[in-house]
């Protein structure tokens, strides 16, 4: 009789390492590439981390973090977390309707025009886009006229494309085809054989949603869901082409502070940014470790 | 009344039709195969039982209640599927459980049925393991068990080991057999490989091109095929152009050697075709036997047995003897005598 | 069935308008630049402008020594990595993770506090501020570049690929001319189109460095002209379009390759 003799089978290559004597000379190979980095991406990070903490003549300090408490710092960071995570939500569930309508819905068509959209509206945003939504829904755009021809006006009625709702209007043009373009992929990897044995276990279309397809894609729409806030958080270009600076998001505070504009207090301007790097970070790693966990379940 | 009955299912793809006269009864408790090569139509076949495709034409009907449009969520059919389809997001015990929460089973409940389920297929201690901790054996365990917890009336199993190592097949073949036996639920199974189809079932659906070419018990399969296409496809075939000599007394010709059959035979001086299995075929003369000589093409030695092939008069003979430490084989090139009953013989058909 | 259908077709009729619309406003004001009828004099104005000329230019010429740069530093550094130090590879993505941290505005805030002063001081030249532009923009493109790079020599297998070939009896010029190039072209050429839709249209960064870029240029023009802005962004848009479309007709034939890149917000 067979008896238990499989055993579990972690797919670990046996780790190719380095030729043992491996010396300096294998190493200097990866200098320069490290060395770019430490000069370009982990200098300019140290240097504003470091400063955050200091004062202007050098001294160790906590006040720059204690100054964000200020009306219109605290007022920046709030809309900018408004505005990403608004969009980042609507980019979530708008994208995730349209890559549901093209994989497991009935407009399967045009599947691949829509993916290769995405991927170039994804990559459209900063001044170009401003400009095109001022064309849409500025004062004089081909919306609004065409609506003011009906009766309707927009800027009346209390719209501003330079406010809130006209910047979340914007970004979601870059927001929901980036949501397509990585919930797609999992929406495929949702195999037609687990609906099947779902059904045949007696689950009605409702119970295996609700049971195996929502859990399984659980991870990619939370970790989209986080990569769009991210994604709309950091961003600077389109929003200072779009209002010129006068709305007050975290950036475009930055910027201002850059510039000399606002707040005078370079350790401020540490500070605000370091707060900044801090949410991306633990954004981008929630992502990732999402990520990770979802292509587990949906790979094969 | 069969158990099972199905009743000329037809499914049409277009203009292709997939499955067509599809009509076999299966008995409670029997194990049933379904055997063809790749796009005869066996997994159309098998969907259609479990609910996912709604046949063109032709009915089911399951202990007496005809199911042929009911949906797969209320037809209490199991189904074992060729990539596992185990949910991923759920243990091992939550899997095999899962259609036992659905029928509204409390989680206590639940569980100690799962473990039992678990003992069953030899997997107690997995319960709470993920189904990608688990080698592809072992998921299919998980895949049996979980078809069988909301025990089914019916267990439809579609090449549930074609995607498993060689030597894990043949284990889990076994195991299949023995809980199949064991709950004595009716079974269907869909699979390519014959030997499997052979060792497993009580009788075999063998399907060309959507239609059934024969169904029987193993055996009756291999010995007695009906078809051309059932002959060749189920076990080696040697086959031989003959000319029908004298129809009455069962003498044929190949080329200039005679051959004794058992009558009755088509018309005189008509071609036929004669089939032998190379198991039936002997070297050296015997009493009473067809006696055929020719030269030895080639001597394969494949362990348990060894395949020599001869060349005879306008044919090439493929006779497979037992290997035992004594065998003197002979060589390439020699001449060489080979026998076989008169009654091993028989005459294929016509093959459209 | 029918109600399915017509949700679905919703949607991307939605998803469809949200795309177009905003592009054909855009395209119809860049036809208004003379007064009752469409024209496309807006376009003839812009492209006649020598600003036009010269930012363009000289975005173009960044963007290409960023991909050279790039290509230098990455492709013989992920090709050792595979070869001698595959363990030091969870480093090296780590690395290639964080200009997803770094937003473009704090990348450029950190590059100028430190190298605008003394010892560096490298913003007091030209030539030194367009290497610390390039240098930036090199971060920026570090996540894809990377991504490409790797993902290409593990589709080769660069290691037994190179094995394969000492046993023949090649010099390290042939291996790495004849056998390792020509199967990575895929990788480099995905790594370049990206890093050229990236760098191309790329504002915040260059707007702080003063240097005279595409993004900026576009940005003034939106402050100052009605017409010409259009036409830019219309020419914009499809130069977007033209290096995505490069991207897909590269890596169109080996699935999984394609990655999900965002442009400069
Ligand atoms: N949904 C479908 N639409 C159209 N044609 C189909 C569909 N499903 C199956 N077919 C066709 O029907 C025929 C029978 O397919 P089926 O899957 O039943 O074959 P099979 O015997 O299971 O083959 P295999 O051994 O390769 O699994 C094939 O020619 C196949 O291409
Ligand atoms: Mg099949």
């Amino acid at each position: 009789m067979a008896t238990e003799t499989v055993a579990v089978t972690e797919s670990t290559p046996p780790a190719r390492r380095a030729r043992a004597g491996a010396g300096l000379l294998t190493w200097l190979g990866v200098v320069p590439f490290f060395l770019f980095a430490l000069a370009f991406l982990v200098a300019p990070a140290s240097y504003l981390f470091i400063g955050s903490f200091q004062t202007l003549d050098g001294q160790f300090t906590l006040d720059n973090f204690r100054n964000l408490n200020q009306p219109i710092v605290v007022e920046a960071y709030k809309n900018s977390l408004q505005v990403s995570f608004a969009t980042a939500l609507g980019g979530t569930i708008f994208g995730f309707l349209l890559a549901y309508a093209v994989t497991l819905g009935r407009a399967g068509r045009v599947r691949s025009g829509l993916l290769t959209f995405s991927g170039v509206a994804s990559n459209f945003a900063g001044v170009p886009l401003a400009f095109a939504f001022i064309a849409t829904l500025g004062r004089i755009g081909l919306i609004t006229t065409m609506l003011k021809a009906v009766g309707i006006d927009l800027y009346q009625q209390g719209f501003s494309l330079y406010s809130f709702a006209g910047l979340s209007l914007t970004y979601m043009y870059f927001q929901f085809p980036l949501m397509i373009l990585i919930i797609t992929p999992a929406l495929e990897g949702l195999k037609r054989e687990w609906r099947e044995a779902a059904e045949n276990l007696g689950a009605s279309s409702g119970q295996y949603w609700r049971y195996i397809a929502f859990p399984v894609l659980l991870p990619s729409l939370l970790g989209t869901l986080i990569l769009l806030f991210a994604n709309a958080f950091g961003a600077f270009a389109t929003a200072f082409a779009l209002t010129g600076g006068t709305i007050n998001l975290v950036t475009i505070l930055i910027g201002s502070q850059m510039r000399g504009d606002v707040l005078r207090d370079p350790g401020l301007g540490y500070a605000l940014a370091v707060g900044m790097v801090a949410i991306m970070a633990v954004s981008i790693t929630a992502y990732t470790l999402l990520q990770r966990r979802s292509e587990r379940w949906l790979k094969r | 009344m069969a158990f099972l009955e199905i009743d000329q299912l037809h499914k049409q793809f277009g203009d292709l039709p997939a499955v067509s006269g599809f009509d076999v009864d299966v008995e409670q408790g029997e194990f049933l195969s379904l055997l063809g090569p790749s796009g005869c139509g066996k997994t159309t076949a098998l969907r259609m039982i479990a609910g996912f495709e709604r046949p063109t034409s032709g009915t089911i009907h399951l202990n007496g209640r005809d199911i042929t449009n009911q949906p797969p969520n209320r037809r209490h059919i199991g189904m074992v599927f060729q990539s596992y389809a185990l949910f991923p997001n759920m243990t091992v015990a939550d899997n095999v459980g899962f259609g036992l929460k659905l029928k509204g089973m409390t989680p206590a409940d639940a569980r100690r049925r799962a473990g039992e389920l678990l003992e069953l297929i030899q997997l107690p201690d997995k319960g709470g393991s993920y189904p990608y901790q688990l080698s592809g054996g072992q998921q299919q365990r998980v895949a049996l068990a979980r078809a069988l917890a909301i025990e089914p009336q019916v267990l439809l199993l579609d090449e549930p080991l074609s995607a498993l190592d060689a030597k894990i097949r043949v284990e889990l073949r076994a195991e299949i057999r023995r809980i199949q036996q064991q709950l004595h639920i009716t079974t269907l199974y869909v699979t390519h490989d014959q030997e499997e189809a052979m060792s497993l079932s009580d009788r075999v659906v063998v399907m060309n091109k959507g239609f059934i070419e024969q169904v029987g018990p193993p055996f009756e399969i291999y010995n007695y095929p009906r078809t051309a296409f059932v002959a060749h496809f189920v076990g080696q075939l040697n086959v031989m152009p003959v000319r029908v000599v004298d129809a009455a007394a069962g003498r044929v010709a190949l080329g200039e050697q005679t051959i004794i059959l058992e009558p009755p035979l088509a018309a005189n001086g008509q071609a036929v075709t004669l089939a032998v299995r190379p198991e039936e075929l002997e070297l050296g003369a015997a009493e009473g036997h067809n006696n055929l000589r020719g030269l030895v093409e080639s001597v394969n030695f494949l362990g348990s047995i060894v395949r020599v092939r001869v060349a005879v008069d306008g044919a090439t003979l493929s006779a497979d003897l037992f290997n035992e430490r004594l065998l003197t084989l002979p060589k390439a090139g020699e001449a060489v005598t080979i026998n076989f009953p008169a009654h091993a013989a028989w005459v294929l058909e016509e093959q459209g | 069935m029918k109600r399915g259908a017509f949700w679905s077709w919703l949607w991307v009729g939605l998803g469809i308008a949200y795309f177009a619309i905003p592009l054909i406003a855009t395209l119809e004001f860049s036809l208004k630049a003379e007064r009752g009828r469409y024209s496309l004099a807006a376009y003839r104005t812009v492209l006649s402008d020598p600003q036009f000329a010269s930012t363009f230019s000289f975005s173009a010429g960044i963007a290409i020594l960023t991909i050279l740069f790039s290509l230098l530093l990455i492709v013989p550094t992920v090709y050792w990595v595979h070869l001698r130090l595959p363990q030091i590879r969870p480093a090296m993505e780590f690395v290639a993770f964080l200009p997803f941290v770094l937003p473009a505005i704090v990348l450029v805030f950190g590059l100028i506090r430190i190298y605008s002063r003394p010892p560096f001081a490298l913003t007091n030249y030209v030539w030194s501020t367009n290497l610390l532009l390039v240098a930036a923009y090199m971060g920026l493109a570090l996540p894809y570049m990377y991504r490409s790079v790797d993902t290409g020599m593990r589709a080769i297998d660069v290691r037994t690929l190179t094995e394969a070939a000492q046993s023949l009896g090649a010099g390290w010029p042939t291996i790495v001319g004849r056998v390792i190039f020509p199967n990575l072209r895929t990788a480099l050429l995905s790594g370049t189109f990206l890093t050229f839709a990236i760098v191309l249209g790329e504002y915040t960064i260059a707007s702080f460095l003063a240097r005279p870029m595409f993004g900026p240029y576009l940005a003034n023009m939106v402050r100052n002209k009605a017409y010409e802005p259009a036409a830019l962004s219309i020419i914009s848009f499809a130069l977007t379009w033209a290096m995505m479309g490069g991207l897909q007709w590269v890596t169109h034939r080996t699935p999984g390759s394609t990655q999900v890149t965002t442009g400069p917000r």
